[in-house]
């Protein structure tokens, strides 16, 4: 019984720790972000949810025809399921449904560089990131 | 004088097994028909079942051929093939002469029946085995040969169906021109005394010698199909492995397996990746050579299942696409267009949606599953 309990404990404690982990990742790709928006322009305060939501609703019609908006695989809810042009499904961006996005810089990384090619033609700035990311942290 | 023949006395013609024998034979060359010429793809295990049922009921009439009530004699068919030519020219008169047992014309068409069934059930084995890699010859079956045989199995199969015709007709015709109740006479045994039959002896069933005749074969047979049956298919790839593959190219879609394009296709595909059907793929420059390599590694060349041998013919215009391969649109076209675009399919490349055992290459008949698409509201 008592041994029962320490596990108890133990196993709540390491499952606590993974949840702080899992934000320490997201505010240090955040943080780099920041730096990087400051970086290219000295007069960035902070990242804005609202930036964030019109840029992710937006149809910006400068990059791939069959990809005109990131709402085209994420769908317009962020908490919402989406779903790839080839039929696979999309965990939704929302970070209260999908816990772990925006943890794996690499992956972040990897994303951003495809899909805003994809989406708008150009690589996406540090604060388009950096707002869209706030947002759906916010969701 | 056909007029009297019921009030002929009647004759025990056709024993329970023959009697068996013939309607259990009609019954599984109709599930043959069905599945076969008809479909569905999934209905293949019926088709199989029933083939294998076919081989052991013409094992055992065979040997009743050996060992059976008189009528029931293989040897009879042969000798009754010396009156063909007086039988014909009786049918030609409309005035046919009337057998005990099967007559001249009748015994031709038993004999190609059971020869043309016997090679359908040889040439199904052999596709069976190299095309699906299933059933006993799987392991020792390459490609080709499956392909060739699957083109006599064809033939033989519309064959067989012009003969049961000509035996329908047969027998139509004698019930009109002799008012012999054939049917009936298959039913029961019994049948009106041919009038101007030669007294002969009749030979009696030997059901001992039969019954161990049969229990012997079924030994051969297991002998050599047990070890047969557990050999791996000859030239069937491992599933999807590679780690990396299906995480970076498993993202947007399922993980293709490698048998399904040939080597020059991946390459392509994994020179442009920037430029991958309209969105942008690209990944690091060390991913994309662990993928390649991979990929190179276990391209259509290197397997022998159907999928790969065929799916190897790519398309000129759109070498990068499985879905447009002569082969892979062939075997799709009878699917509505507004099936890939439902909500659960969404495109043609999603093999994985209808094929359960995609992921293995092997592309089974059994195992095509299409999602209900006929929910209002689901296609866009
Ligand atoms: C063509 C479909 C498609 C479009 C359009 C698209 N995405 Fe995505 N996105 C995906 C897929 C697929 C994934 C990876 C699947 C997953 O992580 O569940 C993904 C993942 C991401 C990720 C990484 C999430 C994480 O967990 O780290 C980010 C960030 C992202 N997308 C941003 C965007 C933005 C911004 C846009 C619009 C400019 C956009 N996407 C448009 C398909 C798309
Ligand atoms: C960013 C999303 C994305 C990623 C990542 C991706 N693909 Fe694709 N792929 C697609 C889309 C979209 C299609 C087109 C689907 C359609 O036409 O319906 C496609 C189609 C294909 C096809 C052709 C399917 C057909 O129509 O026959 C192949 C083969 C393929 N991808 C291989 C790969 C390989 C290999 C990788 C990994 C290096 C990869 N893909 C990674 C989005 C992606
Ligand atoms: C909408 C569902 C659906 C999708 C998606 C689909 N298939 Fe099929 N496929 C079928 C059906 C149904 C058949 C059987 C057609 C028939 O013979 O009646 C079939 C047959 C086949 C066969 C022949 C199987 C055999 O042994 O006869 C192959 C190989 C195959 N599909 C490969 C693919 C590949 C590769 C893809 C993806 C690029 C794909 N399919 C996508 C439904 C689908």
């Amino acid at each position: 019984m008592k041994r029962a309990l320490i596990f108890l404990a133990l196993a709540s404690l390491s499952w606590g720790s993974a949840m702080a982990f899992a934000d320490d990742r997201r505010d240090a790709i955040l943080a780099d972000l920041a730096a990087q928006a400051v970086a290219a322009d000295p007069a960035f305060t902070a990242f804005s949810a609202d930036r964030g939501k019109a840029f992710f609703l937006a149809t910006p019609s400068s990059g791939k025809p069959d990809t005109p908006s990131c709402t085209t695989c994420h769908t317009k809810d962020p908490k919402a399921k989406g779903q790839t042009r080839a039929g696979k499904e999309i965990l939704p961006m929302a970070v209260s449904k999908t816990p772990d996005r925006f943890t794996d810089a690499e992956k972040v990384a990897k994303w951003f560089l495809r899909n805003c090619s994809s989406v708008l033609g150009r690589e996406c700035t540090a604060a388009e990131k950096g707002d869209f990311i706030t947002n759906m942290a916010a969701q | 004088m056909a007029g009297d023949v019921t009030k002929r006395t009647q004759v025990r013609i056709w024993d329970l097994p023959t009697r068996l024998f013939h309607w259990l034979l009609v019954f599984a060359v109709i599930v043959e028909a069905k599945t076969g010429f008809f479909g569905p793809a999934n209905s293949l295990d019926w088709h199989v079942w029933a083939g294998y049922a076919i081989a052991a009921l013409l094992a055992g009439r065979l040997i009743w051929g050996l060992y059976g009530s008189e009528y029931s004699r293989a040897d009879r068919l042969f000798s009754a093939l010396r009156h063909l030519p007086e039988h014909i020219g009786g049918l030609l008169r409309l005035k046919p002469k009337h057998y005990a047992g099967h007559n001249p014309a009748g015994s031709l068409m038993i004999l190609g029946l059971i020869l043309v069934l016997l090679a359908l059930v040889a040439t199904g084995l052999v596709v069976l085995g190299g095309t699906e890699k299933q059933g006993l010859l799987a392991g020792i079956t390459p490609y080709d040969v499956a392909h060739l045989a699957k083109g006599a199995h064809q033939v033989l199969a519309y064959s067989l169906m012009a003969m049961v015709v000509g035996h329908l007709v047969g027998v139509a015709t004698e019930m009109l021109l002799l008012r012999v109740p054939l049917i009936r006479g298959m039913i029961t045994g019994w049948l009106p005394k041919a009038p101007h039959a030669a007294s002969e002896i009749l030979r009696p069933a030997r059901p001992m010698l039969a019954a161990l005749s049969i229990a012997f074969s079924a030994l051969v047979v297991t002998a050599v199909a047990l070890p047969l049956s557990t050999h791996k298919g000859l030239g069937v790839p491992a599933p999807v492995s590679n780690v990396l593959y299906v995480k970076e190219c498993g993202a947007c879609h399922w993980s293709f397996h490698p048998s399904l394009l040939p080597r020059k296709s991946w390459a392509l595909i994994m020179g442009s990746l920037d430029q991958h059907f309209g969105e942008d793929a690209s990944l690091s420059a060390e991913a994309v050579k662990e993928i390649s390599t991979y990929l190179d590694a276990n391209a259509a060349e290197t397997a022998d299942t159907e999928p790969a041998n065929r799916l190897r013919g790519v398309s000129e215009a759109e070498p990068m696409r499985i879905t447009a391969t002569p082969f892979w649109r062939h075997q799709h076209d009878e699917l509505p267009p507004q099936v890939f675009r439902s909500a659960k399919i969404k495109s043609k490349a999603n093999c994985a949606a209808c094929h359960r055992d995609a992921l293995t290459g092997r592309f089974d008949d059994q195992n095509i599953d299409i999602p209900d698409t006929s929910k209002a509201g689901e296609t866009q």
